[in-house]
């Protein structure tokens, strides 16, 4: 397991802090275009396969320039990657997170400033009698909070450490979802075709039956049964029409489109199994040395390590504040100056240094967890890519030539009149059913290989892996057995 | 016997050697598979009173080696290759490589001693029907005796008592090895020939066989449904014609081992009478005339006849599925519906479909639609005006004037004036006849 040390965190935050330094005195603004191009600094080699991340920059999170872009991906049927970018731009719940980095920021900010002196003014004038009016001026200034001051600051930056390491999380987990949300859109559009396809056979038999019937060479029942299987047909058009819609809407949430912008197209199917898998050796290393997760809880535990530290030197270092005074006694002035030191006899923050222990603690464990947790899921995702991928291929390379082969020998039984067309239907409808079982095997390898990319991206929450699809396809043929003859 | 008598004999026995050799040359060409491939010749003299020879169309007599007065023959029980009719064949079994087996043929009073070697891969033994001879040797293994194993070779020995048309088959495993083909004709003609001597003598053994289309082997599991019906285990076209003269008096031995189904056997261009069974003789005063016969299941029939009218005439069983070739009848009729309607749909979805039967299903062979590999459906053979639409249990009668000059090949030429054609509509108006007449 991978150990941990803070000063590997100190630096990115570094111009984070000198730039907001320099705003002292002055306006206030939102980090965010620092903020920005520091977790773009943090994905770094971590980011995924294929998709640079594009607009995530303060430029690209304000305003129009975001806006063109979003216009101009969305002219063109849709992919993968580019309905990342839009997501990435125009998501409002990554835009959030942003500014929740902010918070850290501004927090980190806050802490990096020393304590104000306190200047105090007197005036007096006696009641009764000539004397001239007295004044007495003095100086106070909190050393102790001046002595604390870059332990405050140590905990603030491991906090926004922590925060930067969730942000960029968060920029990964909304790439991932918004790739597995096109991948269902594009499986929902080929179902919603091969239903269609279904349908088209059913009314094929129907159709058939129907102009059998009126030369009355078949009876009522056949008939009926027919009109039954379109009326299965249609409703699962409806389903699948559904499905497609749900899964346009969930992309939509995710590219962050409402109105006219949600008529986007797709025109590409879902891509063919990839080989190219990597060979597996040091696949967990690497999840683990990528991990966004651990880094955020590594950033946690250093912050409770530095809050107990603070903690410790509160406890310990008594209150100092000292100051200089000056009294104005008639026509002259007397200087003097002083020191308050208060006495740590029981207040030592002794409750804040456990919390602070405890804390650190139960990081420690959801550390140690979270790295099995990954390893677990890696090799999970790993196998689950090369299972969904050779019951892919396994579909497209023999099942579906099977059913074809199935087809093509039923209408040369058809041919020699050993069965009838509702047989050749049949064997066509068993090829749709076996393209569909590729398109839902395919998405599953998709799935799992965004997983894995995930994964190895650095990033472990919110992982879909899900429960195996478990085929339900009959063993059915489709072909009739051979009619018997004479 | 004379010694006239003994070289025919004699040349009976040569001729068979040559089926003797082929079956030594491989199992798979010993029965020629052309309908016709050589002249028909007036059968040789081979038994007492000018007995002629039985021809077996497509098949082989059993060759005999006289040993101390004994005629010993060999009858090899295998697996054969066999060819129902060009472009369907089949994983058969049969006996010396073909199926049926070569025809028994000896004289009423002849000893035979007949070796049964076995060659397949379960028992067997060899019954011979009709035949009495002494329970021993009547073959129903675990009655008579026990089966005769893989590779071993059992004699039956035995002396023909009583002449007339019998066949011989397994009695083990009746069901598997009589579906796949085992059997074939026995014929012992009489000592003293009964009846008109005839020129020509022919026997076919009728059977039946489940192949469906795509398949090699004969389903022996088979009750019903049988699609590929045979004379001598071949299905027109491959039926070999019996060629015969005009005025000759001809004998047709018939027997039936098929499975299930009896066979009403119909000859076009003359009537005959049944003139035996596998019991004996029919007394002439039993007689009848008939073109149709009934062959049942386990039995022989035989038919003689004087055929006046030369021409190419039809013989087949008249049960119309046997006489169609591997076609199922399991699907939808089509008969009268739109075509139209049903491909435009189906044809969407299913590009090669096409919608038959609509109209009939006469002429499909026509079609030229792809069929399944190692399959004959809706062939028939081709006639002098067309396809001939039967297939299966179908051979031609070819009566001929001069017969010994034809090789079965060739169509009848029939004199001007006497085939059926187009009517003239000017005589059948003077006819009174009004095609348009409408009824009902």
């Amino acid at each position: 397991m991978k150990t941990w040390s803070s000063s590997r965190w100190k630096r990115p935050a570094a111009g984070t802090l000198v730039a907001s330094m320099l705003t002292l005195g002055g306006c206030v603004t939102v980090p965010l275009a620092n903020d920005a191009r520091d977790v773009h600094t943090t994905l770094g080699a971590r980011w995924m396969p294929g998709g640079p991340v594009v607009g995530l920059t303060s430029e690209a999170l304000r305003g129009e320039d975001a806006d063109a872009a979003v216009r101009a991906l969305l002219a063109q049927p849709l992919t993968a990657d580019t309905a990342v970018r839009i997501a990435l731009l125009n998501n409002r719940d990554l835009r959030a997170a942003m500014h929740e980095l902010g918070v850290a920021t501004g927090n980190l900010v806050q802490m990096s400033l020393p304590p104000n002196p306190e200047v105090e003014l007197e005036m007096r004038k006696p009641t009764r009698g000539g004397q001239p009016l007295q004044g007495d001026i003095g100086l106070e200034y909190d050393l102790s909070e001046l002595i604390l001051l870059p332990q405050r600051r140590g905990v603030a930056q491991a906090e926004r450490t922590a925060a930067r390491a969730l942000t960029a999380g968060e920029v990964l987990h909304l790439a991932y979802r918004t790739r597995l949300g096109f991948y269902e859109v594009q499986a929902r559009h080929q179902q919603l075709e091969l239903r269609n396809r279904a349908l088209q056979v059913a009314q094929a038999g129907y159709g058939t039956a129907v102009e059998l019937e009126k030369a009355g060479n078949v009876r009522a029942l056949e008939v009926a049964t027919e009109r039954s299987a379109v009326e299965s047909a249609r409703l699962a058009v409806a389903e699948a029409e559904n499905a497609l819609l749900d899964s346009r809407e969930a992309l939509n949430v995710l590219l962050g489109l409402f109105g006219p912008r949600t008529q986007w197209t797709v025109d590409s199917p879902l891509a063919d199994p990839v080989n190219d898998l990597d060979s597996g050796e040091g696949l967990e290393a690497r999840a683990i040395e990528a991990s966004l997760d651990l880094a955020e809880l590594r950033g946690r535990m250093e912050a409770a390590d530095r809050r107990h530290g603070l903690a410790r030197t509160e406890g310990f270092l008594p209150h100092l504040s000292g100051g200089f005074h000056g009294e104005k006694d008639e026509d002259r002035w007397e200087m003097g100056a002083h020191l308050t030191v208060g006495l740590p006899l029981f207040d030592r923050k002794q409750g804040v240094r456990m919390a602070a222990l405890s804390s650190r603690e139960s990081l420690k464990a959801r550390y140690e967890a979270t790295a099995t947790a990954i390893r677990a899921s890696l090799r999970q995702a790993r196998g689950r890519v090369e299972s969904t991928g050779r019951r892919a291929r396994h579909v497209r390379d023999v099942l579906l030539p099977a059913r074809r082969q199935v087809l093509d020998e039923t209408v040369l039984q058809y041919n020699a009149m050993q069965v009838g067309v509702f047989e050749v239907l049949r064997a066509q409808a068993a090829v749709t059913d076996a393209a569909s079982t590729y398109v839902e095997t395919l998405l599953d390898h998709h799935r799992a290989r965004s997983a894995l990319e995930q994964l190895l991206a650095g990033r472990h929450q919110g992982l879909e892996l899900g429960s195996i699809r478990v085929s339900s396809m009959s063993a059915s043929s489709g072909a009739a057995a051979a009619a018997d003859a004479h | 016997m004379d010694r006239r008598q003994f070289i025919q004999l004699g040349a009976l026995a040569g001729g068979t050697l040559v089926a003797s050799h082929a079956l030594a040359q491989g199992q798979s060409h010993a029965v020629p598979s052309a309908p016709v491939s050589a002249r028909a010749r007036t059968p040789s003299i081979v038994a007492p009173g000018g007995q002629v020879a039985v021809t077996t169309p497509n098949g082989s007599t059993l060759p005999w080696r006289k040993v101390g007065g004994v005629k010993v023959g060999h009858l090899v029980a295998m697996p054969v290759k066999h060819t129902f009719a060009p472009g369907l064949e089949v994983e058969a079994w049969g006996y010396n490589g073909s199926t049926p087996g070569p025809t028994i043929e000896a004289v009423e009073g002849d000893r035979l001693r007949i070796y049964v070697t076995n060659r397949l891969p379960e028992p067997t033994t060899v019954h011979w029907h009709g035949l009495i001879i002494p329970n021993g040797m009547d073959g129903v293994s675990g009655l008579n005796q026990r089966p005769i194993a893989p590779g071993e070779t059992f004699a039956y020995e035995f002396t023909l008592n009583q002449p007339g048309t019998y066949m011989y088959h397994p009695h083990y495993d009746e069901m598997t090895q009589m579906a796949l083909g085992m059997m074939g004709m026995f014929i012992v003609h009489p000592k003293r020939p009964r009846g008109p001597r005839v020129v020509r003598d022919f026997a076919l053994m009728t059977h039946e066989w489940k192949v469906l289309p795509g398949m090699r082997r004969p389903d022996p599991n088979a009750m019903s449904d049988f699609n590929v019906l045979t004379f001598n285990s071949k299905a027109f076209p491959a039926t070999e014609p019996l060629v015969i003269g005009r005025g000759e008096r001809v004998r047709i031995r018939l027997g039936n081992l098929s499975a299930m189904d009896h066979h009403p056997i119909h000859l076009h261009g003359l009537s005959f009478e049944m003139t035996g069974t596998d019991g004996g003789f029919v007394p002439e005063s039993a007689r009848y005339p008939e073109t149709s016969i009934l062959v049942p299941v386990g039995s022989t029939r035989v038919i003689e006849f004087v055929a006046d009218e030369p021409g190419d005439w039809a013989m087949h069983c008249h049960m119309t599925h046997h006489v169609m070739n591997q076609m199922g009848h399991a699907a939808p009729v089509t008969l009268g519906a739109d075509a139209r309607a049903i491909d435009r749909r189906v044809q969407a979805l299913v590009p090669g479909y096409m919608t038959m039967g609509q109209d009939g299903m006469g002429g499909m062979e026509e079609m030229g639609m792809p069929m399944p590999a190692n399959s004959i459906p809706m062939k028939g053979g081709k006639g002098p005006f067309g396809p001939i639409d039967m297939g299966g249990m179908f051979t031609l009668l070819k009566v001929r004037e001069n017969p010994d000059t034809e090789d079965g090949s060739g169509w009848y030429v029939h004199p001007k004036g006497t085939v059926a054609d187009k009517a003239d509509p000017v005589r059948m108006d003077a006819d009174g006849i009004n095609p348009d007449v409408r009824f009902g």
